[in-house]
Order: structure tokens, then sequence, then C-alpha cells
């Protein structure tokens, strides 16, 4: 090609990527990651707390408020459109330690739904195969062996595929609701009642309905290979859109045909409403949505986290082997560890039964990344003059609003017992401090020795001529 | 601040580095990709041609349509092509800008990473 023509090409593609994602594979990408297998047990956990069936008035605030972070992430995700934005708004207003520590507490909530979405799948296949309960834990480290295969290999999803395995999970749930709600049922009590067992209660059941939404703003991830940023801010607001219809279409159905008390003690209550509407046709209808689910968990989620571990690991702040990569250019140690913690922690769900918690434990853990975004953006507006593609309307006030609500909602969902709502319980909070405190000992003790390590590796190698500046001087 | 004919002798190295690489060459193996670059201070721009892991061929301006476009300053890409830096710190920093798959950015690391371990 002459340079007249380069110049041409040049012109008409300044910014044009071969392959980019619009609108419609952002969305997918923003509801696939939220809507995962753990969001059946979630709305489960929303109706446990919202008295008579005003499930899906929760589920609407909810929605509401995912509003706000969609609002507050596309303004952080214009002014950092990059994968690593996460930490960089962070570390623009509460600085570089700061943010490591929110990141690396951030990406455990990835283990979580990871570990979560196994044990509730092998759970699923388990009960439909009707297999001993033990043989639910062979399932579970079978999907955690396919998944880390199919990562270790390199096969990753084509846009396109997540799309269509988005839309069929939501479309095949709505669907399946709505069949349910023709079907005779239990008749709905006081559906506005949300606050009838109590201020508190509602509250939380709030915390948890803004949990259905967690994870729809990691498509900022995917920010650099938009078509364009307003495609980011699109499907930040879609997203959580689909996604309510999905789980208010699902609460209503398994409020109309599955009594509360029933669902509230399963593992699988999209099985129990597939049974309910269809019988062994809807069982298996919802358990083929199930594990469609779980194509956008695994996919997703060991993505997303095996590569932020390889960026922290080649940046120093883990240790270097976890950059390590096989022959496929994939970061081969940081999957495999991933894969055996969530393996831990899926064995641990199992024994314990107590898969309840982890969604207690992600409500508390996401709605306190809400807070700590929306106090960022608070302070950005005043310290950055960063270009803003996108502006949050009333910025200040909404992200003051968003603060202190998630802050309130992190609290909420931190100091329940969704498997006794009646009572009060520590565990989620406490785990999710025990989180937050490892990452800060290892934030302020472990990675300044991981920097000085590197600092005298590259001071022997210069010392011993293994390594010199390669760049040839320039004359002054 | 660094000029066309310092980047060009950058770019000419790195290209022997990652073609001489055999490591390089077999992980890269189905990696091919277009790859622009901009100088964000001088406002030289240059591309890059990779087929089946090998840098078929570089030069002055853009060619093509990309799959990624890197954005930094012309002394990053002089001390990046030369291996005298890590890359992943500055574009954590945002201090490089890339467009393109999360994939294809890590693999635009990786290059790096497998040349110049200890960069």
């Amino acid at each position: 090609m002459s340079e007249d023509s380069a110049a041409v090409v040049a012109d008409h593609h300044p910014h044009h990527l071969r392959r980019s994602v619009g609108t419609v594979t952002a969305t997918a990408t923003s509801a696939g990651l939220a809507f995962a297998a753990i969001n059946f047990i979630g709305v489960v956990s929303v109706a446990t707390f919202a008295a008579g069936s005003s499930a899906w008035l929760a589920i609407l605030i909810g929605g509401l408020l995912a509003f706000v972070v969609s609002g507050v992430f596309s303004e952080l995700n214009g002014m950092w459109p990059t994968a690593a934005g996460v930490r960089l708004y962070i570390s623009s207003a509460f600085g570089v330690r700061a943010a490591l520590i929110i990141t690396l507490t951030y990406m455990t909530t990835v283990i979580l739904v990871i570990a979560a979405d196994a044990f509730l799948i092998g759970a699923a296949i388990q009960h439909v195969l009707d297999e001993p309960p033990a043989l639910a834990y062979v399932w579970i480290l079978a999907l955690l062996v396919i998944a880390t295969a199919l990562n270790l290999r390199g096969i990753t999803m084509a846009g396109r595929v997540q799309s269509v395995v988005t839309y069929t999970v939501l479309a095949g749930t709505v669907l399946l609701s709505v069949v349910a709600l023709t079907k005779p049922g239990i008749v709905p009590e006081t559906p506005f009642a949300l606050f009838g067992n109590g201020v508190m209660s509602g509250f939380q059941a709030i915390a948890f309905a803004l949990f259905l939404f967690a994870a729809f703003e990691w498509v900022t991830t995917t920010a650099e290979e938009a078509r364009k940023p307003s495609v980011i801010t699109r499907a930040l607001f879609i997203g959580p859109v689909l996604i309510w219809l999905a789980a208010t279409a699902f609460a209503l159905g398994l409020d109309h045909l599955v009594p509360k008390d029933v669902a509230h003690g399963s593992a699988y209550p999209q099985l129990l409403l597939g049974q309910a509407a269809l019988g062994r046709v809807g069982v298996i209808w919802m358990l083929g949505v199930t594990v469609l689910t779980a194509i956008n968990t695994f996919n997703g989620g060991f993505l997303v986290a095996s590569r932020f571990v390889y960026a922290a690991a080649r940046e120093g702040n883990l240790p270097r082997s976890f950059a390590k990569l096989n022959m496929r250019a994939v970061p081969w140690l940081a999957v495999v560890v991933l894969a055996a913690v969530s393996a831990v922690v899926g064995a641990v769900v199992f024994a314990t039964g107590r898969w309840l918690l982890l969604v207690a434990v992600g409500a508390a853990l996401e709605a306190s990344v809400f807070a700590i975004a929306s106090a960022a953006l608070l302070k950005l507006r005043r310290t950055s003059d960063r270009h803003r593609p996108f502006r949050l309307w009333a910025g200040p006030a909404v992200a003051g609003f968003g603060a202190v609500l998630f802050a309130g909602l992190a609290l909420a969902s931190g100091f329940s017992d969704p498997e006794i709502p009646t009572q009060f319980s520590a565990a989620p909070a406490l785990i999710v401090l025990g989180l937050g405190a490892v990452s800060t000992v290892y934030v302020l003790l472990v990675v300044p020795r991981l920097h000085r390590a590197a600092a005298a590796r590259r001071a022997a190698a210069r010392a011993s001529g293994e390594r010199v500046r390669r760049r040839p001087q320039r004359p002054a | 601040m660094a000029n066309w004919d310092e980047v060009d002798e950058a770019l000419a190295d790195y290209t022997v580095s990652c073609n001489t690489n055999e490591r390089l060459r077999k992980m890269q193996r189905d990696w091919t990709r277009m790859l622009h670059f901009v100088c964000n201070d001088t406002s030289d721009t240059f591309s890059m041609d990779v087929r089946a892991g090998e840098i078929v061929s570089t030069g002055q301006g853009h060619t093509g349509v990309p799959d990624i476009i890197v954005t930094a300053d012309s002394e990053t890409f002089c001390d990046m092509f030369w291996g005298d830096i890590n890359p992943m710190p500055k574009y954590l920093r945002g201090e490089i800008q890339v467009r393109g798959s999360q994939e294809d950015i890590m693999r635009l690391d990786a290059i790096s990473y497998v040349i110049w371990p200890d960069a």
C-alpha cells in the first residue's frame, strides 16, 4: 500500500476497529454477567425479607437504584474508558493503595459467584438426574474442570454467542414465568406491603434486590473494544432493565405457584417453578436455562479475574508466577488457582448447605463497591477536570445520595440472616470485613516486599551486566 | 520526545526480537492482527502487521483496518520496543491507551513479557 493510500485509509478509519462491540453485544455482556444461577436464589432471598407478595416492589426499587449505579459508572467509565478503569478512578479519588485494596476485595466477588454458580448448577443437575446428594459435588468439580480446561486452551466465547446465550436465558426465564402466571395458583397477599415485616426487613429486601443486578457494571471492562463510549453507557442503562424484567417475572411466577417456605429451603427454586408450571418439561427447561447461565459466569468470571491477576502480577503487586503464560498465552497459574479456590469455596458451601450466606456476602460486597464508586465520583467532581463524555445529571447530589444509601444497604445485607429472616447475623459483614482485612494486610505488608524484591533483582541484573538499558543513548 | 527515526529504530529491533523468539512465535501462532500506533506527543502514526505471530511489516502511517490501536508518547514507545520498560504499569496508570479486545491487549503485553521477562 502506498503512503497516499495509507493516509486515505487512516482518514477513513481513524478510530474504527475491525472487530468492535456494539450496543446489543455490550448489553448482553452487562446482563449476562449479572444474571447468574445465584440470581434465582437472590430472588428467593428478596421474597424472604419482603412481606407478602411485595418482592416485585423491592426488585423495582433495586432496579431504580441500579440506574444510579449506571449513571455513576457511565461518568467514571467515560473519564477512563479502559479495563483498568476501576483502578484508575479509585486511585485518582482515594490513592493507589486504597485502589489496590478495594479492587483485590472486589475480585473476590468473582470467586464467590463462580463457586456459588458451580454449587447451584451442580445441585440442580443432581436433582434432575435424581442422584444421591453427594454426587452434586462431583458435578461442581466437573463444571469447574471443564471451565478451567476451556480457559487454559484459550477458548473464549465470541460476542455473538454470548449475546445469544444471554438473551436465551433471559427470554427463557420470562417465558416460563409468564406460563406459570397463567396457571391457577396462590392468590397474592399484600403486594405493596414491602415494609410489612418491619422497616429493616424491607430495607434488607431492597439490599438483596440490588444484588440481583450485581456485576452488570463489569461491562465497563470491555470499554476498549466498544465502538464508541456511548455503547457502554447504553449497555449500563439497558442491561438493568433486562435483568429487572427477568427477575420480576421470576419473582411473580414463583410467588404464584411455589409456597415461600418451599422455595426458601431449596437450592434450585427455578426447577420448582418449572415443575409447577409445566411439569417435567418445565424442569428440563429451567435446567437448560441454569446451565446456560454457567457459560456466561464461567466465561466472563474466569476471564475478568484471571486477566486481573495477570495484570497485577505484571505490575509487581502479586507474585510473578501469576503472570506465567502457557503456550496459548493464557495466564495458567491464575486460572488454576481461581478454579481451585472456587472449588474449595464450593466444597464449603456444599458441606454446610449455607448457600444463602453467599448471597448475603455478595450483596454486602456489591453494595459496598457501589458506595465506593459513588463516593469516588463525588470526590472527582471536585478534584478532576478530566474530559467527561457522559456527565451524570445532578452528579454531586446523586453520587452523595448513592454513597450514603449503598453504604446503608451494604450494612443491611451485611447484618442479615437470609436463612432466618427474623434474626440478625453479623456473619456476612464479618466475612466481607475479613476479605477487606486480608487485602489490606497484603497491600500494606506483602506488596512493598514484592516491589523491593523486584527492584533488587533489577539492580543485581544491571550490576552483573545481565540487564543493561538497550536503547541507544542519544547524543546530548 | 523521540523523533520518527528513533521510533523506527526501536521498532526494527522489536521486530527482530519478536520474530527470532521461538517460544513467542509458537505462543502467538494463531494471532493475526493489524496494529495501529499513535504517538500523542508528535502525532506520528505507524502500523504493524502481525500474521500467525510473525511481524511481517511495520511502517509509518496507518495501513489497513486495525484490530488494536495503541496510543502513548513517543518516548514510551521507544522504551517499550527496546524492552527497557514493562508496559503493564503504564497501561494500568492510563499512560498507554489501547483500543481492542481484552484478549488482544493481553497478547500485546505478553510479547514484551516473553521477550524481556525482567523488564
